[in-house]
C-alpha cells in the first residue's frame, strides 16, 4: 500500500487525532540518519479504532538490531496522544518492501537530493 | 510483530555470560596484540594464556570479539533464539583458544561461522536485497577463512578472508543506507564490481599471494574512495549530536581504509609494512565503525540507556591520533609503534570510560523521552 500523495502513510481514524499521531511519530528520530521515521517513510500505515491504536510500519533493513527500540519509541511517543486505555499495536511488516521513493521532499534535501 | 518483550531471566544471564566472553575476547586479544608490538608487560608474563592470546591475536580480535559482537547484533535483528548458537560458539571458541586449544578454537568458530550463515539466509528470505545479500556473503568469507584456519593453514590468505567479511559486513551496511541518497548512474555496478574483486583478491591469496594481495589490497582502496564518494555520511555530518558523531567516525574510517588499501597492496610486492597494512585496517577502518555505532546499538543489544556528548569524541581522537604514531612512526622505528600500540589500547580504555560515563549520565537523566537524541 501506499500513502496519498500528500500524507506520508494511510490514515484511518478519526480527523481530529491525525496531526497530534503524525506529530507523536515525527519525534521518533533514527539517530544515524538524523531524520524522524515518517520523513524516512518507514510508516505505511495507521488505524486508529474505539480501544485500540494499530501502526503498519517497516525497516529500511532487516539486519537492523535497533528495531525493537524503535518500535518502543513509536509506542512510547502514541501513549502520548492516545486517550487512556487504548492498547497501542505496532505491526512490523516486510511488504511491500521500503524504496527511497517514499522519503519525503525534506528528507530528499537532507540527503542531497 | 508484538513489541520487545522485558527480558527474561534466562535472557539475562545469556547476555551477561555473552558480555563477560565478548570482553574476555576482546582484553585478551588486546594484550596479545601488545605483546606482539613490542611492550614488556611484566605482570602478563609466565600466565597461562599469554602466549596463546600473543599467537591467536587475529582470530581472538576478528572471530573471538568481532565476530561474537556482530553475532550478537544479527541475532537480536533476527529475532530468533537459536541464532545466539553463532556468538556462543564463536565465544567458546575464543576460551579454546586461550587454553591452547588451536583446534578445538578453529572448528568452533568454523560451527560459529556456519550457524551465521545460517541466520543471514533467513534474513535474506525476510528481505531479498543487494545489501542482505552482501551480509550472507560477508558470513560465508568469515567461514572460508574459519575454513582454512581450522584445517591449519596460518597465511595472510585467512586474514584476508576474515578482515574481507568484516569490511564486507560494513560495506553491506553503508550500501543499505545509500540507497536515501540519489545514486548516479553506474555507481551501485561500480561497488559490486569493488566487491567481486575484494572477493577475488582473498580466494587468490592462497595460490598467488603477490597477485592476491595486490588486487585485494586495490579493491580495499577503490571501496574506501567509493564510500567516500558516495556515503549518507557526507550529509550527516552537517547534522548535530549523535548523528555528526557516526559520520565523523566514518569519514576517519574512510580514510585509514585508503591507506589499509595501498599498505596490502605494496606488502604483497614485499614491501614492511604489515602491520600498516592489518592494523590501519583493524583498527583505523573497523574499531573507528564500532565506535561510531556503538552509541546506537549497545542500547539495543545490552539493553542500557546512553547519553550521548561532546566526551565521545576524545577516544576517537586518541585512537586515530596515536594509530598516526604507530603507522607513521613505526615505519622509522619500533619504539613508535611500540608507544602508538600502547596509546590504541589506551584509546579503547578510554572508549570503554566513556561509554560508562554516557550510561551513567543517562540514569541521572528522567524518563526517556520518545526521542533518542
Amino acid at each position: 500500500m501506499t500513502a496519498g500523495s500528500d500524507a506520508p502513510f494511510d490514515y484511518d481514524g478519526p480527523a481530529e487525532l491525525q496531526a497530534p499521531i503524525t506529530a507523536a511519530l515525527s519525534r521518533v528520530v533514527d539517530p544515524e540518519l538524523a531524520l524522524d521515521i515518517v520523513d524516512i517513510g518507514l510508516v505505511y500505515a495507521v488505524s486508529v479504532g474505539a480501544d485500540s491504536l494499530i501502526v503498519r510500519m517497516t525497516m529500511t533493513s532487516a539486519a537492523c538490531p535497533v528495531t525493537d527500540l524503535l518500535v518502543e519509541e513509536v509506542e512510547q511517543a502514541l501513549a502520548t496522544v492516545a486517550a487512556p486505555g487504548v492498547s497501542i499495536h505496532v505491526d512490523l511488516v516486510w511488504e511491500p518492501p521500503w524504496t527511497p521513493d517514499r522519503l519525503s521532499q525534506r528528507a530528499r534535501r537532507f540527503m542531497g537530493g | 510483530m508484538s513489541p520487545a518483550p522485558a527480558l527474561s531471566p534466562a535472557a539475562r544471564v545469556l547476555r551477561l555470560l555473552l558480555l563477560a566472553l565478548v570482553a574476555t575476547a576482546l582484553l585478551s586479544g588486546v594484550i596479545g596484540g601488545l605483546l606482539r608490538a613490542g611492550l614488556a608487560l611484566p605482570m602478563f608474563e609466565g600466565l597461562r594464556w599469554t602466549a596463546p592470546a600473543v599467537v591467536s591475536h587475529a582470530a581472538l580480535m576478528i572471530g573471538g570479539f568481532l565476530g561474537t559482537v556482530i553475532g550478537i547484533e544479527r541475532a537480536v535483528a533476527v529475532r530468533l533464539r537459536p541464532a545466539f548458537a553463532a556468538p556462543l560458539a564463536s565465544a567458546a571458541g575464543t576460551l579454546a583458544l586461550l587454553a591452547g586449544q588451536d583446534g578445538a578454537g578453529h572448528a568452533l568458530l568454523l560451527l560459529a561461522s556456519v550457524v551465521f550463515t545460517g541466520v543471514n539466509v533467513v534474513i535474506v528470505r525476510r528481505q531479498r536485497a543487494a545489501h542482505t545479500v552482501l551480509l550472507l556473503v560477508a558470513a560465508l568469507a568469515w567461514g572460508v577463512g574459519n575454513g582454512l584456519a581450522a584445517l591449519g593453514e596460518r597465511s595472510d590468505a585467512v586474514l584476508a578472508w576474515w578482515f574481507g567479511f568484516l569490511v564486507l559486513t560494513i560495506a553491506a551496511e553503508r550500501l543499505e543506507m545509500t540507497r536515501l541518497t540519489p545514486r548516479k548512474p553506474g555507481s551501485v555496478a561500480a561497488f559490486h564490481a569493488v566487491v567481486a574483486a575484494l572477493l577475488l583478491g582473498a580466494a587468490a591469496g592462497s595460490p598467488w599471494p603477490r597477485a592476491g594481495g595486490l588486487l585485494f589490497g586495490t579493491a580495499l582502496a577503490l571501496l574506501a574512495l567509493w564510500l567516500m564518494r558516495f556515503d549518507i555520511a557526507r550529509h550527516t555530518v552537517r547534522a548535530s549530536g549523535l548523528s555528526r558523531y557516526m559520520a565523523v567516525c566514518l569519514l576517519g574510517g574512510y580514510a585509514w581504509l585508503l591507506v589499509a588499501g595501498i599498505a596490502w597492496m605494496a606488502l604483497a610486492q614485499g614491501l614492511p609494512v604489515r602491520d600498516v597494512a592489518l592494523h590501519a585496517l583493524g583498527l583505523g577502518f573497523v574499531l573507528s565503525m564500532v565506535m561510531g555505532h556503538a552509541p546506537v546499538i549497545l542500547p539495543a543489544v545490552a539493553r542500557v540507556r546512553l547519553r550521548f556528548g561532546w566526551p565521545f569524541y576524545l577516544p576517537l581522537a586518541l585512537l586515530h591520533g596515536t594509530l598516526l604514531v604507530r603507522l607513521a612512526g613505526g615505519l622509522a622505528g619500533d619504539g613508535w609503534r611500540a608507544a602508538g600500540a600502547a596509546g590504541n589500547a589506551l584509546a579503547m580504555v578510554a572508549f570503554a570510560a566513556t561509554v560508562l560515563g554516557a550510561m551513567a549520565a543517562a540514569r541521572r537523566q528522567p524518563a526517556p523521552g520518545p526521542a533518542p537524541d
